[in-house]
């Protein structure tokens, strides 16, 4: 089985993912799952293409330790974070998160919760590509 | 030594994404930060977060050992 927490160039597979959680407990009752995705359009340009940049060592231990902050505050039974380092286009597959909880409140919230502190705290960067150029986003609402 | 890393946005504007800078005893991480933002100054305009070791470190008068591994990274933009 994939780790829990991963970041890869290949694309994942959210079956397979949600599979995984599931195997890890029968008590689970509630998955919620964000699945980020590249769009073709921000702040008035046009986007072919993203691609990102990141501390590897660092991020996967951030994004370890997040997990297991969501676990123990939300009370999950288990979650799942993926990032995709990589150059993307339009509609592909960038992050996946994945909470698994007795009820569907704290999966839900714990997954709004995970995307946000990954945001925040873990060291990734995305640069658009756009035909007036490249950008690096700096922020990210 | 120190190990110093960039990436991202930073790397636009140090033009590499690792260097080596000579350990002085009882340098510390702003002493550091203050020596590379007189090389890149461009850079440390968008430098809003430092790890140590793979370590977040909001704490600048923090002092540095030798063999440290420094990163000086533009606000995050995963996801």
């Amino acid at each position: 089985m994939k780790e829990a927490v991963r970041i890869q160039s290949d694309d994942f597979s959210q079956d397979e993912e949600i599979r995984a959680l599931k195997a890890t407990s029968l008590r689970i009752g509630g998955i919620a799952t964000f699945v980020g995705c590249a769009r073709d359009f921000s702040e008035g340009r046009e986007v072919t293409q993203i691609s990102f940049d990141a501390y590897g060592s660092m991020a996967v231990s951030e994004m370890s330790q997040l997990r297991l902050d969501a676990i123990a505050q939300f009370k999950l039974l288990d979650a799942r974070i993926v990032h995709r380092i990589c150059t993307v286009t339009a509609g592909e597959n960038i992050v996946f998160i994945a909470a698994g909880a007795e009820h569907r409140a704290a999966a839900l919230d714990a997954c709004r919760w995970m995307i946000d502190e990954l945001k925040v705290r873990v060291p990734i960067w995305k640069k658009e590509v756009t035909p007036e150029g490249e950008t690096w986003v700096t922020s990210h609402p | 030594m120190i190990k110093v890393l960039f990436f991202g946005p930073v790397v636009e504007h140090t033009g590499c994404n690792a260097m080596s800078v000579a350990y002085q005893p009882g340098m510390s991480l702003q002493n550091l930060r203050d020596q590379l933002a007189v090389q890149y100054p461009r850079a440390f305009e968008i430098v809003c977060l430092v790890a140590v070791d793979g370590h977040h470190v909001r704490d600048l008068s923090m002092p540095l050992a030798d063999n440290s591994e420094v990163t000086f990274m533009a606000k995050f933009s995963g996801g």
